[in-house]
């Protein structure tokens, strides 16, 4: 059969603002850590802390991530992304909402303007909903990486309506109890349901594909599928309705399990590669999977503590939500960043001149030295910070804290250079 | 490397003008990779048919690898209008990469 429309992919133009606009979110998010470094000394649920937490989970890992998805959802469910139009209003919807949440927790004013910035957030949530729900249903292949990705977009949609159910019980007392809470429920869904299952979805396509690897396992993915939404499902019911918090080992267990499945995946799609030399930023992409398991083990400790203690570690708890959002979710970001935004940017440049002369390689596009120096500055102010917030010592919060601006100063170098390429004679 | 052809003489020299153009993100020419099926010489229209494949469908980089498939192919026969058709019947997979393909990506 020939096929002449399978080369149309998603315009650069629906894509690269929301990378740029990732990058900034990132690069402020890293001010805001430095600035605010004292509040990570005492509880987490204050204000910077939040202000800083929305804007890394929505304004860098969910704006990027969107964008990222309307380039490669046509790749995972091998058909056109289905309307331009609502990935543009999904920009615009998030790209408004984001900073009005953001100020309304930094200035905890859960009135106006964090109340309107919710409803944008989740009206982005719906229209990204509908355009990746349609693409699917026009799609002619049923595949369990685009089950992964519309799940997780599910899971982002009941994270979105609980967080501005959240917003609305700080005023009008819609829950039996506080917001904090409820708090669990919304983060893990984010989390584990948004972000995890959407970076195993895609994740489980890109890896090999990047590797060219021949190992391929459908049967072991869609058990991570189930252990992983089970884990979820059956920790809401345990919280809210067992209240036995060493029942709670149970959903960790099969959270476990799953990771640990989808990292001997990512292993034998590795073993089983073609390419022996792997790129800078698959490194780093690969070494993000495995980062995912020191927020694992923080939780079984603050689960066991929880239990023995009566009482929640909240240096733990702040540590353990800072590898999320910095570690890992960042980790898998920086590297992949760089495995896809040079790609779009070159089509963009070159595409007309495909063929004709000489073109530069779209990994010269940026920066490698520069993208060494960022993953060193990461790695290095990641470990500083949490060992900083475990042993409350701030200090060594601020030195981590410095260091992640200067990756993150360095990533936006790189970002822009890639961004701001101009066609070379 | 298995490309039919009606013409082996001719596809020798599209192939060697073919071996010009990389995926840009594996850096491995497209007739190493395997993209490659079939290069057809229509002498009474002077019309080159070339079917060949992507490492995935709606890969993003699809179009600039196609385009710069056929003007490769145009540049050794200007004479020819050359009409370049992509299928995924077979997909492509990593067993299609030829021996020095391997080497290649083994460095």
């Amino acid at each position: 059969m020939i096929i002449t429309d399978s080369i149309k992919t998603t315009s650069y133009k629906v894509v690269l603002p929301f990378y740029i606009y990732a990058a900034f979110a990132f690069l402020l998010s890293a001010i805001l850590l430095l600035t605010s470094s004292s509040a990570f000394t005492d509880h987490y649920f204050q204000p910077h802390i939040l202000a800083i937490t929305h804007l890394m989970a929505l304004g860098w890992g969910t704006m990027i991530i969107l964008g990222a998805s309307h380039q490669l959802v046509p790749v995972l469910i091998e058909g056109k992304l289905y309307s331009n139009a609502l990935a543009y209003t999904s920009f615009i919807l998030a790209g408004i909402g984001i900073p009005l949440l953001v100020y309304g927790f930094y200035v905890f004013n859960m009135h106006n303007p964090a109340k309107w910035g919710g409803r944008f957030i989740l009206l982005s949530i719906i229209a990204y909903l509908i355009n990746l729900g349609v693409s699917m249903s026009r799609s002619k292949k049923e595949n369990i990486h685009a089950l992964f990705v519309f799940t997780s977009v599910l899971w982002l949609f009941l994270t979105g309506a609980l967080g501005l159910a959240l917003v609305y019980n700080f005023t009008y007392n819609m829950f039996p109890h506080d917001s904090l809470h409820y708090l669990p429920l919304h983060v893990h869904a984010g989390v584990i349901g948004w972000f995890l299952m959407l970076i195993i979805g895609v994740g489980s396509r890109l890896i090999p594909m990047f590797l060219i690897s021949k190992y391929t396992n459908t049967k072991l993915l869609k058990w991570i599928f189930v252990l992983i939404n089970g884990a979820l499902i059956s920790y809401i019911m345990i919280f809210y309705f067992i209240k036995i918090t060493e029942v709670i080992l149970l959903p960790w267990l099969m959270l476990f399990t799953g990771i640990a499945l989808f990292m001997y995946y990512c292993y034998s799609a590795f073993k089983h590669r073609i390419r022996k030399q792997v790129d800078e930023p698959m490194k780093v992409s690969l070494l993000a999977v495995m980062l995912i398991m020191i927020p694992l083990v923080l939780l079984l400790i603050a689960i066991v503590s929880a239990a023995i203690f009566s009482q929640e570690d909240i240096a733990l708890s702040l540590s353990y939500g800072f590898l999320i959002f910095f570690g890992w979710i960042t980790a898998i970001i920086l590297g992949m960043t760089f495995k896809t935004l040079p790609f779009i940017v070159w089509n963009k440049v070159y595409h007309k001149r495909s063929g004709i002369g000489k073109t530069p390689n779209p990994k010269d596009l940026f920066s490698n030295t520069v993208f060494k120096l960022m993953s060193v500055a990461y790695i290095a102010g990641l470990l500083l910070f949490v060992i900083g917030s475990l042993m409350i010592h701030l200090l060594l919060i601020q030195c981590g804290a410095v260091l992640i601006l200067a990756a993150a100063s360095l990533y936006v170098f790189n970002v822009l250079k890639v961004v701001t390429h101009k066609p070379q004679q | 490397m298995n490309v039919k052809t009606n013409n082996n003489l001719k596809c020798t020299v599209a192939l060697a003008a073919l071996e010009h153009v990389d995926d840009p993100e594996i850096g491995l020419n497209v007739v190493d990779l395997g993209l490659i099926y079939e290069v057809n010489f229509d002498e009474t229209e002077k019309k080159i048919t070339c079917i060949m494949t992507l490492t995935t469908e709606f890969c993003p980089m699809g179009e600039s690898i196609s385009e710069n498939a056929r003007n490769a192919v145009q540049q050794v026969f200007p004479e020819y209008l050359i009409d370049l058709n992509l299928t995924f019947d077979p997909s492509w997979n990593p067993e299609m990469i030829s021996e020095e393909g391997r080497k290649f990506l083994g460095r």
